[in-house]
């Protein structure tokens, strides 16, 4: 691995997009309807088990997500900027029951708060949804911390998973 | 893992030089000496580096032999990928969960109740009549 590669930028962002086969229209309603987010939003298998939705800049989504096996995770969005069917932006956190924002329960020096906007473009009553996430207020560790977790484990480690995996397995032959 | 583990693994991981290390080690066991020629730095400056990968559980140092020689130890770092693996599949998921929502939209399971305010909109449209 070069490691010159390797040395990434703090405010390097995880991105995620996906096309959906509806209007804009469509998926911006089903983004930004308290009834119908709760329909979709988490993994597999979870529910949401509580949603304060206020959709407004300044207001705030307070979601309780419940997992197959019972566990339950909560989590705080603040609307920033809301530009119907276009764009949405949100500080993510996670949070208590109560709607106070906390940290990372596995990772203390994840960033308190951050960043995530969400596009909307539709060509040919198709959607395209691009997720853009990054530390917001963050401390230079949790930057790193953040940078390290998405965009070095995707791209410099790349290699190095590879070289890991066959050192993994040589050693498993043994 | 403990919370504190995790984040130490990020934190030694949050290096090239420490990143290089490793990657160095995932071709096999090697010597103090050996891990800094590539680097221009003084066997104490890699020392230090190493003693951050050792307390985030990354490497193991041999206490057998006279040179020490490092191992990598991978399971720190196949459980901080399983981590970060967690904020791509939420999202994966719920995006396949919205793409399933969005079908049932489509064809709505209940009848659908036709607003009266379209009605003469419908009527004026079968008259070939149009608006300006």
């Amino acid at each position: 691995m070069d490691a010159k590669n390797a040395n990434l930028s703090a405010d390097q962002e995880f991105v995620i997009t996906r096309d959906f086969d509806a209007p804009r229209e469509r998926v911006w309603r089903a983004w930004t309807e308290r009834e119908q987010l709760m329909q979709w939003f988490g993994p597999t298998g979870f529910t949401m088990s509580h949603a304060k939705f206020d959709l407004r800049p300044g207001g705030i989504f307070h979601y309780g997500l419940r997992s197959p096996h019972g566990h339950e995770m909560w989590g705080e969005w603040t609307f920033r900027e809301i530009v119907a069917p276009e764009r949405l932006v949100v500080v993510t956190s996670f949070s208590d029951a109560q709607g106070g924002i906390t940290r990372h329960p596995m990772a203390p020096n994840w960033p308190l708060e951050t960043i995530s906007t969400t596009t909307f473009e539709e060509h040919n009553g198709k959607t395209t949804i691009t997720i853009r996430w990054a530390p917001w207020n963050a401390s230079e560790l949790e930057c790193k911390v953040f940078s390290e977790a998405h965009s070095g484990m995707r791209q410099g480690w790349g290699g190095t998973f590879e070289q890991l995996a066959a050192y993994l397995a040589k050693a498993n032959s043994h | 893992m403990s919370p504190d583990h995790l984040s130490a693994t990020f934190a030694a991981l949050a290096d090239p030089t420490r990143r290089a290390i490793l990657a160095r080690l995932a071709s096999g066991e090697t010597s103090v000496t050996e891990l800094a020629a590539p680097f221009e730095m003084t066997t104490p400056a890699v020392t230090k580096h190493l003693k951050v990968l050792e307390r985030a559980g990354l490497i193991t140092r041999s206490r057998q032999a006279q040179w020490r020689p490092c191992q990598l130890n991978a399971a720190p770092l196949h459980q901080a990928a399983d981590f970060i693996e967690q904020y791509r599949q939420f999202w994966e998921q719920s995006f396949d969960r919205l793409d399933a929502y969005l079908k049932t939209m489509q064809t709505p399971p209940q009848k659908p109740k036709i607003p009266k305010k379209i009605l003469p909109i419908k009527k004026e449209n079968k008259n070939g009549r149009k608006k300006r």
